[in-house]
């Protein structure tokens, strides 16, 4: 299942400065808290002038596609898989 | 040496879905059952699922197989990454595409680590820096050709070398056709000199193969073959194009015309931020029946202006003898010359037409694309949408240039 979506969330990170690394630990979604275990990759784009930046994470049974928006700060959820065929 | 990424753009999906690891997966262009398959994940291959496939036909012989779309901006991050990294062996880089590279580093200090050892130190830095999903294949020879074919001989994750004490033997493995650049229309070629095998094309001398390709191209294999360098010529950019897979059917110039509309947008842009005008415009159109038909026109003064391309491409398409279902459409800007300085005409006002083009690129740049466009591109907002070149890779110079 792969379901695109545009949902605000909550994320829960840690910015480490001697690796220089901003990590999405967790992520609280529709009333549900869920852990980070990886974070499988970060990449940006520009829409415009705007830079958002991609965090692909996963918690244990779910993909989560977070992006974050450098001009409003604010986290979304474009998209959720479960790892499964649709 | 050359490096190819192992199944790009699915890998790199992987590598961002760590559920979708170890699975079939294939990217497509389109995930409806009719969509084209671009990139099939190193399990789904296992499979036999292939590029080009229809989705439909993959999900047949792959019941598991997961199908998402592709995302642009992830496969060029990577790429621009691993372009970093390479640079910090040789300035002698060559991207060849989105996830092809050549390298030489003959004469740099680099060269004191040994090639091989080079080559295995790249491929560890891969997976610790940019991520551990991805893997490259690995060519080592003495030209870029037989590099090539040395990465192509163990997928994925290879790491082979093609030299003057083996050449010979894997020349005896090869069939024509696993050579890049030889298909079934140069095997016929090939044939009627009586070539069938690599050895054979190996064997053959400079002039025969001159008759098989009625050409110096015949010149080159021969040098290729033996090791000698034929490819180190870079062409510069001779135009600029969009072209456009179309979802449903359409056949006339008139339902033709916003997608044409659009692609004259999406190319005009990218050639006026890259300081060019065109002497002239391209249309081509392939046809749902696979039949083709495509015209260009020199423009009576240089074209950089999104409505005088789009006046003169909907002028071409509409002298197109065909009004049948139509498969892709294409539009491009030949013949470029830089901006140096502009010709004045007594009959246009070119300085006003340069500053509104000007006013208008500035506003879509800070905004965002096609947030001002033409009152005919009303609803393409979901067409013609933003992908990855097939091939070369001047769409990320531009990136980078930008």
């Amino acid at each position: 299942m792969i379901q695109k979506l545009s949902a605000p969330v909550s994320v829960t990170a840690v910015f480490d400065h001697k690796t220089r690394a901003f990590v999405p630990k967790k992520v609280l979604w529709e009333g549900r808290e869920h852990t980070i275990i990886k974070v499988g990759l970060h990449h940006t784009f520009r829409q415009g002038q705007t830079l958002y930046h991609v965090f692909s994470v996963a918690s244990d049974a779910m993909f989560f596609r977070l992006v974050l928006d450098t001009e409003s700060l604010l986290f979304r959820l474009e998209e959720i898989a479960d790892g499964e065929p649709s | 040496m050359h490096l190819d990424l192992n199944s790009c753009f699915a890998t790199i999906e992987q590598q961002a879905n760590p559920l979708w690891r170890n699975k079939p997966l294939a990217v497509a262009a389109y995930t409806s059952p009719n969509g084209c398959i671009i990139a099939p994940s190193v399990e789904a291959k296992k499979w036999g699922v292939k590029v080009g496939m229809r989705v439909k036909d993959g999900k047949l012989i792959c019941p598991g197989l997961i199908v998402t779309g592709p995302d642009p901006s992830k496969y060029r991050m990577v790429h621009q990454k691993l372009r970093k990294l390479l640079e910090e062996y040789t300035y002698k880089l060559t991207p060849k595409s989105i996830d092809e590279f050549v390298l030489d580093i003959e004469g740099l200090p680099t060269q004191k680590l040994g090639i091989g050892e080079t080559a295995k130190e790249i491929k560890t830095r891969i997976k610790t820096e940019i991520g551990e999903w991805l893997t490259v294949s690995v060519g080592i020879a003495p030209n870029r050709f037989l590099a090539k074919v040395a990465a192509g001989l163990k997928k994925p994750d290879g790491l082979e070398i093609i030299d003057k004490n083996n050449f010979e033997a894997v020349y005896e493995k090869l069939a024509l056709t696993d050579l890049w650049g030889v298909k079934l229309g140069n095997v016929s070629r090939l044939n009627r000199c009586g070539i069938y095998t690599v050895a054979d094309f190996y064997r053959a001398d400079a002039k025969l193969l001159q008759t098989a390709f009625h050409s110096v191209c015949g010149y080159y294999w021969y040098l290729r073959l033996r090791g000698f360098e034929a490819d180190e010529e870079e062409w510069g950019r001779k135009s600029y194009g969009n072209s456009y897979a179309l979802p449903k059917l359409l056949a006339t110039p008139a339902e033709l015309a916003p997608i044409l509309s659009k692609l004259v947008e999406k190319m005009s842009f990218r050639m006026r931020r890259a300081g060019y005008r065109a002497r002239g415009v391209h249309v081509g159109v392939l046809y749902r029946d696979w039949s083709h038909w495509h015209h260009g026109e020199v423009a009576p003064e240089p074209v950089w202006d999104s409505r005088d391309i789009y006046r003169q491409a909907l002028g071409i398409l509409t002298r197109s003898p065909y009004r049948k279902p139509v498969h892709t459409l294409s539009v491009s800007g030949f013949g470029l010359i830089k901006n140096l300085y502009s010709q004045l005409s007594l009959l246009t006002d070119g300085n006003k037409k340069e500053k509104w083009m000007e006013a208008v690129d500035s506003i879509n740049e800070k905004w965002g694309n096609f947030v001002l466009t033409p009152a005919r591109m009303l609803g393409m907002a979901d067409y013609v949408p933003d992908r990855v070149a097939f091939g070369g890779i001047k769409e990320l110079e531009e990136m980078i240039l930008n």
